[in-house]
């Protein structure tokens, strides 16, 4: 790859935060974490990561938020030009019915953790959306396999005819 | 015959007609009789006769519509019966029935026209007879008047009264099902409380113990010095972190793992400076990770305490049974209050000043109501981002003020009197927080307090609720 | 898009490859000769050195011989002493060069049963027989790969078999050998499995497309003939190599292949069309039906009945074709113009027996096959074997089939680093392998099999051809 594929992590709580980020810590190497604790902080980090040429690959966002909430954050990055392919998961401990069908509907959320998660809910999530994330963006799957799912990373090459040369 | 009246009484014109009646044979002739409940005529009946009662007494009673049947008269000797209908030719109004044995005198209309109009010597006795009559009825009419007058406003007084009453009545369902709420709340949270006690309790025990489960090591130990740091190291905003990820990297430039390098941000100074101390004979990975454990206990720690002031401020904020009063510091009820809503507070921006300020009698739990349902309402005006602020004062000696003020729209002119009535909401009534009963309610407890709450709207926009409260000893 | 040092350094080195020569005057080699050096130049640098995509410089390849070199280009309108200029036509002809459509044939039947999951059922079946032990499962893998990778891509095959072993690997302790023998079993038996038949891997396609220019065809049966005995032995040797090399500590394996056949409409009529297809092919000498023709068959069944859309179509990998049509037409120009005979002129051959050559060419091909593309190996090698066939330089005895036989079989062959060819990077990228380990026993298999080729060039083909 010649850019990164970043996970951003959008948390208002200190402690909150600083557990999601080690739980991914294995995933830093290959896809690097930023963070932001409001959703105003990540959307300028969003526009920072593109204007450096890399891109968001996966979106983690708490619901309940100092001023804009998860939702709208999420919601609005529908409609960033690029942003709006990334994958979107909702991590959070409170969300309505209401919110979470808005999020669903108009955010096109891809998942949603309900706090508290355990490592391997995460892990897995995390995996599986950066897995669907490189597949839809027809990224080389062989750079991700030993890191993501790799039998599905193996089936899309299948699907998508493979040269030898 | 008495002078000084117009007309002489009833009862000597009848004895004057009785004498009449003994030499004239012609009229002793008209003369009738009836026994007792005998009736003379019926309602709805033509009248060819007029009586003139001479003994006894009749009733006069009309049937409604409805089938209900009233008293309208009682007619005494020297009274005509008939009168109404005998003189305009309708149908007789009513049925007259005798209420004991009667007689009197019968006059067909040719009969009457002569005696009243052409004999010598009952001319004079019966036309005041029908004057006594006409005078009687009319006196009758004006006190029924002013009877039904009296009757109605009476009606009218009691229907106030009702409708207070009612009211009240529901005023106190309401507040009923309010304490009923409240009081099932109480319960929850006391269970609750109980259920998650134990767990916060063994987690922040478990914290305590891993501590000096890590510490055992030799002093002086690297190791032990930068788990020491981690221990009383919070975490960083997230923008403090990129920030200081660059001076990282440039501090560190052999450490290539983003990963590692993220936690080296989160290591403070002195940290940096053991890791640096050490890099030759500690690996980097081993501090960094002595530094998280030292870190997540630490966030252990921070957090189970969190869970254990919820719980405690969640059980003095639902205290409703027991309602006593006593010796409180208003700004405990405040910050639990703050504290509860907090999932509503995080989108305004708070700025909560309060004075020191004496203990005074209050009763905790409904203060708290009367916090709650101020901030609520302030919630649900102010746009993210809001303004809010608290402040706590004394004034003079034996007062306390607690205001409340935002920078929302404010309230409207024609609301601001009645912001305190039962019942009066700007809101839709729906599934709000659930235990306020509104500002009434808020009012009623402040002024049994002693104390009282006024809102206003402040000069640069936005609504300030303030509340007085005395300072005394229970 | 970021530009690294390597291919600055490959644009420079080709782009000077191509201006140099028009300022030499080498002798005995004719004006159109150098023209052609230049062009050979560029395609050798761009193709070792990749500024472009392999395919791109095969594109360029076409338009500079069209441009440079033909009748209707800039320079040689007529007929001269030294060099008797083509049309263009036959440039740009190489693109519908038999060979290509062979491999057309061959993209649609792979495509179609990869889209009615035909691959994975057939893997399905013809694993059941090999058991649960490790090292039969190893058999079975290896076999089934080999057999899919004859008629697919190798790559293709891989990253379908890489779905099957992949599960298998999770469920094995993580210190077991078994895992890197699974993990390295698949690419190597594709690797080996695709020189079986005609449509198998390019570099054959490269072979018998310059065979074909010379005027000899090799029937797809007769190429199973010549490569099937060599596969079943290399296969069996690197089963073996592998299987000694990293012995499972487990005795027991589970396959947890489970599915049917799927049995739509399409999927039966794709089932009878490849049936068709793959009989005929292997009969060409029964009914003298030419493979090429044969191949239009699954290309006009499986459209006319929509099993393969357009969609399917658009998807096929063009740019293999157009590649191994680059190396085609950059054939033509070498021989035509001297170059190929004034290249190979300069060594003198006589002192070298036919085995020798052999042995040479064999080994040239592996060793800059494991680093540059199989297919951009045998398109730079195989012209020079035909030069050196149609100038009489070489001793006698030496047989132009077999020598380019080798040399295509040979560059197949190499699979010792992960940039070796494309089924080496996906069972690297799995993270289960280190290069150190797939480079010992690549060299290990490699060169047993390079010492089979020889042995079988010489023993063997020459009898059946």
């Amino acid at each position: 790859m010649d850019h990164e594929i970043y996970i951003l992590i959008v948390e208002d709580e200190l402690e909150v935060m600083d557990a999601i980020v080690n739980d991914l810590s294995e995933f830093e190497d290959h896809f690097p974490i930023e963070t932001a604790n409001t959703a105003e902080e990540a959307q300028s980090v969003v526009d920072q990561i593109y204007h450096a040429n890399n891109e968001v690959g996966l979106i983690l966002c708490d619901h309940v938020l100092p001023g804009k909430n998860g939702v709208d954050f999420l919601i609005e990055l529908q409609s960033h030009d690029l942003a709006r392919n990334s994958k979107k998961v909702l991590v959070t401990g409170q969300a309505g019915l209401e919110d979470t069908i808005q999020a669903i509907n108009k955010a096109r959320l891809d998942h949603y953790i309900a706090k508290p998660w355990t490592k391997e809910q995460l892990d897995s999530v995390v995996k599986e959306q950066l897995t669907n994330y490189v597949i839809d963006r027809k990224y080389n799957p062989m750079e991700f396999m030993a890191i993501l799912d790799s039998v599905k990373l193996a089936e899309s090459m299948r699907a998508n005819p493979l040269t030898d040369n | 015959m008495q002078k000084g009246f117009l007309l002489n009484s009833r009862v000597d014109i009848l004895k004057f007609i009785n004498k009449v009646i003994s030499d004239t044979p012609d009229l002793q002739k008209l003369v009738v009789s009836f026994n007792e409940k005998e009736v003379l005529f019926k309602q709805g009946e033509n009248l060819p006769y007029l009586y003139l009662l001479l003994e006894g007494g009749v009733k006069l009673n009309r049937e409604n519509d409805d089938g209900s049947s009233l008293d309208i008269l009682t007619l005494e000797p020297g009274h005509f019966v008939g009168l109404v209908s005998f003189n305009t030719g309708n149908d007789s109004l009513t049925t007259a029935v005798a209420l004991k044995p009667i007689k009197a005198l019968r006059f067909s209309q040719d009969d009457f026209d002569e005696y009243l109009n052409n004999h010598p010597r009952l001319r004079h006795p019966m036309q005041q007879l029908m004057m006594s009559n006409m005078t009687d009825r009319l006196m009758g009419n004006v006190q029924l008047e002013s009877k039904m007058h009296a009757l109605n406003q009476k009606l009218e007084d009691e229907g106030e009264q009702l409708k207070i009453a009612y009211s009240k009545l529901e005023d106190s369902q309401q507040k009923l099902v309010h304490q009923e709420k409240m009081a099932t709340l109480g319960e929850l949270v006391a269970g609750f409380a109980h259920e998650v006690n134990n767990p916060a309790a063994a987690l922040l025990r478990s914290s305590e113990m891993l501590k000096e489960n890590f510490l055992d090591l030799p002093s002086g130990d690297p190791r032990s010095r930068i788990f020491e740091i981690g221990l009383n190291s919070s975490p960083l905003s997230s923008e403090m972190v990129r920030k200081r990820m660059l001076e990282v990297q440039k501090k560190f430039p052999y450490v290539k793992e983003r990963s590692i390098i993220r936690k080296l941000a989160q290591i403070p100074e002195e940290g940096h400076e053991v890791i640096i101390d050490q890099r030759k004979k500690t690996p980097i990975e081993i501090l960094v990770q002595q530094f998280e454990a030292g870190k997540f206990i630490h966030n252990i720690k921070v957090a189970s305490e969190r869970i254990a002031n919820l719980v405690k401020s969640l059980k003095s904020y639902s205290r409703q049974d027991n309602n006593e009063a006593e010796m409180i510091d208003l700004r405990d009820g405040i910050n639990d209050t703050i504290l509860i809503l907090s999932h509503r507070l995080k989108y305004l921006d708070m700025e909560v000043k309060m004075d020191e300020i004496p203990k005074t009698c209050a009763r905790l739990g409904e203060l708290n109501q009367v916090w709650t349902n101020i901030l609520v309402n302030a919630c649900d005006v102010l746009p993210d981002g809001g303004k809010l602020k608290i402040r706590t004062k004394t004034e003079g000696e034996y007062k306390i003020v607690v205001s409340i003020s935002d920078n929302g729209p404010g309230i409207p002119d024609d609301v601001l009197p009645r912001i305190f009535e039962p019942n009066f909401t700007t809101k839709n009534q729906g599934a709000q927080f659930g235990l306020g009963l509104g500002l009434a309610i808020s009012n009623e407890i402040i002024r049994h307090h002693g104390g009282f709450i006024r809102a206003s709207n402040r000069e640069n926009g936005g609504a300030k609720f303030e509340i007085i409260l005395p300072v005394k000893n229970c | 898009m970021k530009i690294n040092r390597k291919q600055i350094i490959g644009s420079t080195v080709g782009i000077l490859g191509l201006i140099i020569p028009f300022f030499l005057n080498i002798n005995g080699l004719s004006e159109a000769g150098h023209v052609t050096l230049g062009v050979f130049f560029l395609a050798a640098a761009f193709w070792m050195l990749e500024p472009v995509p392999i395919y791109a410089t095969s594109m360029l390849v076409i338009f500079l011989q069209v441009v440079l070199l033909s009748k209707e280009g800039l320079f040689f309108h007529s007929v001269t002493d030294s060099y008797t200029p083509d049309s263009y036509t036959a440039f740009i002809g190489t693109l519908a060069n038999p060979i290509i459509i062979l491999f057309l044939g061959g993209f649609i039947l792979a495509d179609a049963a990869v889209k009615y999951s035909l691959d994975r059922n057939i893997t399905r079946i013809l694993l059941k027989p090999f058991g649960t032990s490790p090292k039969f499962i190893v058999l079975g893998l290896m076999v089934v790969t080999a057999v899919l990778s004859g008629f697919m891509s190798n790559t293709a095959t891989t990253a379908m078999m890489m779905t099957v072993i992949l599960p298998i690997i999770a469920r094995v302790k993580n210190n077991d050998p078994l895992r890197i023998g699974l993990a390295l079993s698949i690419p190597f038996a594709a690797n080996i499995g695709g020189i079986a038949t005609p449509i198998g891997t390019p570099p054959n396609a490269v072979v018998l497309g310059a065979l074909n220019q010379q005027g000899i065809t090799i029937a797809f049966g007769e190429w199973m003939v010549l490569a099937v005995p060599l596969v079943v032995v290399a296969l069996l040797m690197a089963w073996f190599i592998l299987t000694q090399m990293f012995k499972a500590q487990t005795d027991h394996v589970e396959i947890d292949m489970s599915g049917r056949f799927n049995t739509s409409k399409n999927a039966i009529l794709l089932y009878v069309v490849f049936g068709i297809t793959v009989l005929l092919w292997i009969t060409e000498k029964a009914h003298g039906m030419k493979s090429a023709i044969i191949a239009l068959i699954p290309v006009v069944f499986l459209t006319m009945t929509k099993v393969i859309t357009k969609d399917d179509i658009r998807k096929l990998p063009w740019e293999v074709l157009w590649l191994v049509a680059g190396g085609l037409s950059l054939g033509i120009s070498m021989k035509s113009t001297g170059l190929a005979e004034w290249i190979i002129g300069s060594i003198s051959w006589s002192s070298f027996g036919p085995l020798l050559i052999i042995i040479m060419f064999g080994s040239v091909c592996l060793l800059i096959a494991n680093f540059l593309s199989h297919t951009v190996t045998a398109t730079l090698i195989v012209p020079l074997a035909v030069s050196l066939a149609t100038s009489g330089l070489a001793t006698e005895g030496f047989d132009l089939v077999i020598v380019s036989i080798v040399i295509g079989i040979s560059a197949s062959l190499a699979m010792m680093l992960p940039i070796s060819t494309p089924p080496n990077a996906i069972a690297m990228s799995t993270g289960t392998i280190e290069t150190s380990q797939m480079a010992k026993a690549g060299i290990t298999i490699g060169l047993l099999s390079l010492v089979l080729v020889i042995l079988n060039a010489v023993f063997y083909w020459p009898i059946i051809l």
